[in-house]
């Protein structure tokens, strides 16, 4: 049982149907397989069809072909208490509702197990706690679901989704409208989850960053609808993961695992330095305003920087001239000025 | 040191549902208060002791017991059962449609309704086929009730249909608004070709009253809105479930169409039943949900079922009251009643507060 993917599918096919029953496929023989315990990122340029995916994964869109496998079981042949037993969701229409605490909302997730009032069993209860102990929302148990920030209305719909008690939680765009440590902090949370309960866990996400560093498996949807399935890091060497995303002069680095900025090469310079945190940052900013470093070659210009017990001093050797910096927005300024001889390689 | 913090957050997770327990009572009293202020009191005011020989089966001036019996409790039953089933309606309208100004007859249910009854009134005058309905004047009241309930089933039925090859409940809304529109035009039309006297008496319909209901009627009444409330009272848990949203609701074993189905139905049994027997009500429906809410501070319907359900009794029976400005003979519409007197009190729970926040929160 163990090595039955929670998740499978076969040749499934994907898409929208008309009325006058004219289909319109976005992608086709998927064939995907989600481990036991495993986070997966689904990844993929905006209108790939991330969305449809999820959607037609979690029954609320029918498929155009092939099958899913939930848990060992067609998805057609589950009633749909106990696909809700085996699967949950979280998705990106935000829950506003009016005089509904946190608990009230994370309370629903025990929906397909109680009475037909909604009954809350002293068990009820101790799951739902669990769960928003598990995403670190225990505190904001009372307090209405409309006076959070979305970071905390996120944990609750996690919470929700979570003490639903299914084998697979899927969650569209969980880290959309967060802002970065709380995107981080949202990803932080579904990693304890799959590590700590075991659970399966499903996110299409945007943050390619994140999703390379939390994934198990990545699953990149191509503009062209085909689809990409391994280990993030095997994807980034492979080249795989940087060309699905690549676009005019956007460009994935893999030294660095994440995307740079185009800027319109002004010159190189050499750095020597002693302290990482102050050259790496020294580094950033050059490269911010068109400088690369000189790998060996001879470079326009050299920046030393001497580091004492707690101020720093950046020294710029360029030809004949010496300059003196006391901080990098000194630098950046003392360098825009520069007239670098040749150094329009542009 | 975490088990007896969760302990301590489990007890406190019930309080909305053991704060309504206790309010019961309280509540079931003043129901019961306001019940016999309608009987009791009116255009001739039946003093309390008589009342209690009335209830204990003694012996009171002739005329007390017609007005008792045959005139105020039929009235007052039918506003007791009428307010509930309006207020529940309208919360399950709003729950279904997510939208804090749904109400009952959002589905055009009661508009097919008013179409019954105009064509019955007003075609008296127009087709000479009318005619067999009995002249204007002569139409029974069961035939009024009647062409409102047939009215409200055709378009009970139309949506029904409609909704079975629909999954949007936003369309399902705007199509409702639309047959809204139809039968109302239709109505007009009507309107356009009745003489004076029909179109007095479509118009006096259109007030709205509690004391056209005879005893004779009151069972079928009774049993069309107790059959809401069952309803009603079978879907709290789904409907809880929907205020997450729809696909949330599937997503947690929620028989959608199901469902859907069941709220339309409940709705149709209690708005159509109403407008069939007392006439097109209007604001009690899409007030008293937003009032139950401020007042026991949940969203849950376990609490909000029965909250409507007594609330809505309690403020029909006293706009009830107010129209028929005890001490006189003179009888206002209803419907300006339930507005002008209703909407202050409700502004003023929206407005004045609960330390959970104010306005309207759906």
């Amino acid at each position: 049982m163990k090595n039955v993917p929670i998740l499978r599918c076969n040749d499934l096919a994907i898409g929208y149907k008309n009325q006058k029953s004219t289909l319109k496929e976005i992608s086709k023989d998927l064939n995907l397989s989600l481990n036991r315990g495993e986070l997966v990122c689904l990844v993929g340029p905006n209108g790939a069809g991330k969305s449809t995916l999820i959607r037609t994964l979690t029954g609320i869109q029918p498929s155009l072909g092939g099958e899913i496998w939930l848990a060992g079981k067609n998805i057609n042949e589950l009633s749909s208490e106990e696909k809700a037993k085996r699967m949950s969701v979280v998705l990106t229409t935000p829950v506003t509702t009016g005089y509904m605490t946190a608990f009230d909302i994370v309370a629903l997730g025990r929906f397909p197990y109680t009475n037909w009032a909604g009954r809350l069993t002293p068990a009820d209860r101790q799951v739902v706690m669990t769960a928003l102990a598990t995403v670190g929302a225990a505190n904001v148990s009372h307090q209405y679901i409309h006076e959070m920030s979305d970071g905390e209305r996120q944990k609750v719909m996690i919470a929700r989704a979570l003490a639903q008690e299914p084998e697979l939680m899927v969650l569209d765009e969980p880290t959309a409208f967060l802002d970065l440590p709380h995107k981080i902090e949202t990803m932080r949370i579904l990693r304890h989850i799959a590590q700590k309960t075991g659970k399966s866990i499903l996110l299409s996400t945007h943050d390619l960053n994140l999703a390379i560093r939390c994934a198990d498996q990545l699953w990149i949807m191509n503009r062209s609808g085909s689809m990409i399935t391994g280990t993030p890091e095997d994807l980034v060497i492979s080249g795989i993961f940087g060309s699905a995303f690549e676009i005019d002069g956007v460009y994935f680095d893999p030294y660095r695992g994440e995307f740079s900025i185009p800027v319109a090469k002004r010159g190189t310079f050499h750095i020597i330095g002693s302290d990482p945190m102050y050259r790496l940052w020294t580094v950033y900013a050059l490269e911010r305003i068109g400088y690369v470093q000189a790998n060996g070659a001879d470079p326009d210009f050299v920046i030393r920087i001497h580091k004492s017990q707690n101020e720093a001093i950046w020294q710029i050797l360029h030809q004949n001239d010496h300059a003196t910096c006391c901080n990098i927005q000194q630098l950046v300024e003392k360098i825009s000025t520069l007239q670098v001889s040749g150094g329009d390689l542009n | 040191m975490e088990v007896s913090t969760m302990d301590m957050d489990g007890d406190k997770n019930g309080d909305s549902f053991k704060r309504f327990l206790v309010f019961l009572p309280v509540i079931i009293g003043i129901l019961a208060f306001i019940f016999m202020l309608d009987l009791i009191i009116g255009s001739v005011t039946i003093p309390v002791d008589a009342f209690v020989k009335i209830i204990t089966g003694g012996q009171v001036k002739e005329t007390w017991m017609h007005i008792f019996w045959d005139w105020r409790m039929p009235k007052a039953i039918t506003a007791l059962l009428a307010g509930g089933s309006l207020a529940l309606s309208g919360l399950l309208m709003q729950t279904f449609f997510r939208n804090p100004l749904a109400d009952p007859y959002i589905l055009g249910i009661s508009s097919g309704a008013s179409l019954g009854v105009a064509f019955v009134m007003l075609s008296a005058g127009i087709f000479s086929a009318g005619t067999i309905l009995g002249s204007f004047g002569f139409v029974g009241d069961m035939s009024i009730s009647l062409a409102a309930i047939i009215g409200a089933f055709m378009v009970l039925l139309l949506i029904i249909v409609i909704s079975a090859k629909i999954q949007s409940n936003i369309t399902i809304l705007v199509l409702g608004i639309m047959v809204a529109y139809m039968s109302s035009a239709m109505v007009t039309i009507l309107l356009q070709f009745s003489d004076q006297s029909a179109m007095h008496a479509y118009s006096f319909w259109t007030f709205g009253s509690f004391s056209g209901v005879t005893w004779s009627q009151l069972p079928i009444m009774t049993t069309l809105l107790c059959m809401g409330y069952i309803l009603s009272i079978c879907l709290v848990k789904p409907l809880n479930a929907l205020l997450l949203g729809e696909q949330y609701a599937e997503s947690m074993g929620m028989n959608y169409r199901r469902i859907r189905h069941g709220i339309i139905i409940t709705t149709a049994f209690m708005a159509g039943g109403v407008t069939a027997f007392c006439g097109p009500i209007g604001f009690l429906g899409i007030a008293i949900p937003h009032f139950c809410r401020s007042i026991f501070v949940t969203a849950d319907h376990r609490i909000l079922v029965p909250g409507c359900i007594l609330l809505g009794g309690i403020i029909a029976l006293l706009t009830d009251i107010i129209s028929h400005l005890p001490g006189t003979d003179i009888v206002l519409p209803l419907n300006a009643i339930t507005a002008l007197f209703g909407a202050p009190v409700v502004i003023w729970v929206i407005l004045r507060g609960t330390r959970f926040g104010r306005g309207v929160i759906s």
